[in-house]
């Protein structure tokens, strides 16, 4: 049984003859997307595997244009003739809708002046990692769980160790042909602990890389998440009170997260944006500077073409906490009547403070640390927001007692303002690589 | 590739589709039928059209038996999804998704193997097979001899087949709907619409001899509103999803869908966010059962249990609320969003009790933690689709009616608030604590419904908040909406109903006024 994925084109092939049959049964236009993907994910729980899952996945995302109409279709049915009315039907049903003057590919020469750095996103060694060295980092992350302080409260213990190889090959009918591979590796623990009260909380910690040799052990992963659960124990809800919230870097790319909508285009053109002609004006407090920054090496937003094929650019989107960008795809540039910028985030570059988090956690006398945000939602057109959170209590520059079932309420418009201090020490693990955060003034429900 | 953080989270969704728009699919209404009347040999109907045959079914199951696993199934699907979008007045974006795939899974003990292919040929199914085999270690067990047909109802017939409806069809319900909604209101900005329809049919053969097809419709209509009022926008979201066809799209409940897409706008330009911590809610008759799928139902499906990390762990027999408290998860509700006819490990479908006269009752089950509690399996193994292994999952989650009255409920709070329209939910299944957020919903001020409230989270703790549920009206309705279940990164579709209940303190996450920190 193969175990690597070979460098093969047969998918950029199957993409070329998509757009070919596309073009043949009557598309103006057209690009597909074909991909294929191998993952493998193996969790270990209390002592035995408990699930392992590997599989190899390929398959086609077709968008086709006929005179300004236009459909967007995708199949994992790879057959020829199965294709064939596929796509047939994918332009038929792209005749059936009404005219769209704003549909086309994007200008060509927005696929110009492609960078020609290499990112790093494949690990050469991807092929290394076997059954058994997974199974070993994961009992590695449960025996490293087990062994924290407190650990006779422990039930369970779960760690996954998972990776995958990633190739897509994207092409358009006016000209544009790019190619991306890529891997990644995660390992994470979960650790569930019995309370005096009969509860049974639970916390986790993760963490990934596109070279596997970056990747922390699971004895580091393991004891983060023992240290992280037991830490829970004996939480209880805390006063109703406006207080200072401190946002651990990992919980706090859920609060960028909801900025990331109404910031798109298609928020803005279709008036479900808080942000809507905020563009060029002080939104944020003056310490958040962030660029959009698509070449940072090995991280998991960088690339060097968007899904529409446009060229990647570093970009600011906010300057001392003026706007200075939306997410904008060609569609609704041309709907909007400005240039399109990108569709999509790639990283997020954040100008960082000189504090971590138990440094920005000494200087305050009162407050909140939020470690996870549970349920809640953001209206992307008014700002407002009400989040579920759990954390601890801060008093006298010290994490004190464990808190739960709160939550917070505010408006983005305000709360973005209130922010205090950004901390020195990024989220590398996701896109946003998010700090740190400490706002003032946040209102938090509880008894 | 962004945060892989969703672990320890369940997450309850209603998000708007994304993907859409379908093909045509010869007789696939017409195949389902013959099957139901059919012995052994007619096992397989629908996907024989893709070279699945019993002896490719049963070599597959071979494979997967070659370590030696207690059990093995395979999971054959083929779904076709369509959608149709409305923006700025016409529909111009349509699209189609197909998903052609078959699972293997191998089970020993508590453990799983899992391999799946997109590629329907003996040697790629015979390499899932041996991918998922991987997980035993012991000598090869036999295949099944034959496969027996498992015998269902079918709850979700149709008149009309999906593949069988023209776009302009779809299109006159999409185009009417946006002229209604614009006409009904002038300070109506934007108006977008989806519509959503599509059929999965499944084929489930496993170690044990049983085979079973079922064609699995699904539609729903997504109408957003943006109004604007003195300077100042807000915008809602209501939807209708069924397992139906076209005809559940009729001119009354097209024309009460705009009413209420207006209604729960408009209301927004009065409203306010409630102030902040433990009061009296009362809980709108219908989807208010998201508070069930929250507080109790995750926390009872098996699988967190036969682990040892749900709150409800060790409550099974222990009475966990008032007397008149009934909570049930079925599939049986004829065209219900969260109806099915087989679960997707090819286990009978019917009613589990959850909760009985107060008392903890039964846990939802799929074959693994069945087998691990020594009970038959409820008909809750279901999956996203042949990429996923299943696991226990709610179908439609619902409390039965009890003594009160609505408007008796509503007089007795002095100071509280009234919820009646809620767009997602969340929960640690460990801890207990859940959360669930109000789109919709009033201020309760000496037993009358006074200034309307919106967008607010309220959080709670499972147990606690169940005992807390002092009064129980008679008017039970499901709710239609289109909501999806995530849990370990799977998506499934679900129903929930409520009657008009009573949670005598929960903490609502308002703005707080009072107290500095």
């Amino acid at each position: 049984m193969s175990t690597t994925m070979k460098q093969t084109d047969d998918m950029l092939s199957i993409a070329r003859s998509c757009i070919e049959i596309a073009k043949k049964g009557g598309a103006t236009e057209a690009s597909a997307a074909a991909y294929r993907v191998r993952n493998v994910d193996f969790q270990w729980r209390d002592g035995k595997p408990e699930k392992v899952e590997e599989s190899t996945t390929r398959g086609v995302q077709l968008a086709v244009f006929a005179d300004q109409r236009y459909a967007v279709v995708s199949t994992s049915d790879l057959r020829r003739e199965a294709l064939e009315t596929f796509i047939g039907d994918a332009v038929d049903l792209a005749k059936s809708l009404a005219k769209d003057p704003f549909r086309s590919l994007p200008d060509p020469e927005l696929y110009k002046g492609q960078s020609t750095v290499d990112l790093g996103l494949e690990d050469p060694k991807y092929d290394t990692v076997t059954p058994e060295l997974r199974q070993r980092i994961a009992k590695e992350a449960e025996t490293a769980a087990r062994a924290v302080k407190g650990n006779e409260a422990i039930l369970s213990v779960t760690s996954n160790v998972s990776d995958t190889l990633t190739e897509r090959f994207l092409v358009s009918s006016n000209g544009f042909a790019g190619k991306r591979r890529d891997t990644s590796f995660f390992v994470s623990a979960q650790v569930s602990v019995k309370d005096k009260d009969g509860r049974r909380p639970e916390d986790y910690s993760y963490a990934g890389a596109r070279h596997f040799a970056e990747v922390p052990g699971g004895a580091v992963i393991g004891r983060e998440a023992g240290e992280r659960t037991i830490a829970r124990l004996g939480a209880k809800k805390g006063e109703s009170a406006e207080m200072t919230m401190v946002i651990d870097n990992r919980a706090s790319g859920r609060m960028l997260g909801f900025l990331m909508g109404p910031l798109s285009g298609a928020s803005i053109q279709q008036k479900r944006s808080f942000l809507e002609g905020q563009l060029g004006k002080q939104v944020f407090s003056d310490k958040i500077t962030i660029v959009d920054d698509p070449f940072i090496p090995k991280a998991f937003g960088s690339r060097l073409f968007d899904a529409e094929g446009i060229s990647a650019k570093t970009r600011p989107v906010v300057e001392a906490g003026v706007l200075k960008s939306y997410y904008i795809d060609s569609y609704y540039g041309r709907k909007l009547g400005v240039a399109p910028t990108s569709g999509s985030a790639s990283n997020l570059r954040w100008t960082l403070g000189d504090k971590n988090r138990d440094a920005l956690v000494a200087g305050l006398q009162d407050g909140i640390l939020v470690t996870s945000f549970l349920g809640g939602n953001s209206n992307g057109l008014t700002g407002d927001f009400s989040l579920g959170v759990q954390g601890f209590r801060i008093r006298g520059g010290k994490l004190a007692e464990p808190v739960g079932e709160m939550n917070i309420s505010g408006n983005h418009l305000v709360f973005w303002k209130q922010l205090a201090a950004v901390g020195n020490d990024p989220f590398p693990y996701s896109a946003l690589r998010t700090p740190t955060l400490v706002f003032d003034g946040v209102s938090f429900a509880g008894v | 590739m962004q945060d892989r953080n969703g672990i320890d989270r369940r997450t309850f969704v209603q998000a708007t589709a994304t993907t859409a728009a379908a093909l045509a699919v010869t007789d696939l209404f017409g195949l389902g039928k013959a099957l139901a009347a059919t012995g052994p040999a007619e096992g397989i109907g629908y996907f024989s059209r893709f070279g699945v045959t019993e002896k490719l079914i049963k070599d597959t199951l071979g494979a997967a038996l070659s370590r030696g696993g207690d059990y093995a199934d395979v999971f054959f699907q083929h779904r076709i999804t369509n959608n149709m979008t409305l923006e700025d007045g016409a529909v111009n974006r349509a699209s189609a998704n197909v998903a052609l795939g078959v699972g293997v899974r191998v089970v020993k003990g508590d453990q799983t193997g899992y391999g799946f292919t997109e590629d329907l040929t003996a040697d790629a199914m015979k390499r899932a097979a041996l991918t998922a085999a991987a997980i035993a270690q012991g000598a090869s067990k036999s295949a099944p001899k034959r496969l027996n047909v498992t015998k269902k109802d079918n709850r979700y017939p149709v008149k009309v087949k999906w593949e069988d409806v023209r776009p302009t069809q779809k299109l006159t319900i999409l185009n009417g709907l946006n002229e209604k909604t614009f006409a009904a209101d002038k300070r109506v900005q934007k108006v977008n619409i989806n519509f959503m329809d599509g059929n999965g049919v499944i084929l489930v053969a496993d170690s044990n001899g049983r085979i079973v097809e079922d064609i699995q419709p699904m539609t729903s209509v997504y109408l957003s509103v943006v109004a604007e009022q003195d300077g100042r926008k807000e915008n809602n979201t209501v939807n209708v999803a069924a397992r139906s066809d076209i005809d559940f799209y009729n001119p009354a409940r097209l024309d009460k869908l705009v009413a209420d897409g207006i209604a729960k706008t408009m209301i927004l330009f009065d409203a306010v966010q409630p102030p902040a911590g433990e009061m009296p809610v009362v809980l709108g008759a219908g989807s208010a059962g998201i508070l069930l799928h929250e507080a109790i139902g995750h926390g009872m499906e098996a699988d967190f249990n036969r682990k040892n990390v749900s709150i409800y762990s060790d409550k099974i027999g222990k009475p966990v609320a008032k007397e008149f408290v009934n909570i049930i998860d079925e599939g049986t509700q004829p065209a219900a969003r969260g109806a099915i006819n087989v679960d997707d490990e090819g286990n009978q479908v019917g009613k589990t009790m959850l909760v009985e006269k107060g008392v903890l009752s039964t846990y939802l089950h799929d074959s693994i933690s069945a087998k691990h509690y020594g009970v038959k399996p409820t008909g809750n193994g279901r999956r996203q689709g042949y990429e996923f292994a299943p696991m226990p999952r709610m179908r439609s989650t619902y409390m039965l009616p009890g003594p009160h009255k609505k408007d008796e409920i509503i007089a007795s709070v002095k100071k509280g608030i009234y919820c009646d329209h809620f767009s997602n939910g969340q929960v640690n299944i460990g801890a207990g604590d859940f959360t669930f957020f109000v789109k919709n919903g009033f201020l309760i001020e000496d037993g009358k419904l006074t200034t309307p409230i919106k967008d607010v989270n309220i959080i709670g703790n499972g147990p606690k908040v169940l005992e807390l549920v002092d009064m129980v009206a008679d008017d039970l309705k499901i709710d239609e909406g289109g909501w999806t279940c995530g849990k370990d990164g799977q998506m499934v579709p679900v129903s929930q109903g409520m009657p008009t209940v009573r949670v005598a303190s929960i903490t609502v996450g308002g703005r707080a006024e009072t107290k500095k920190g």
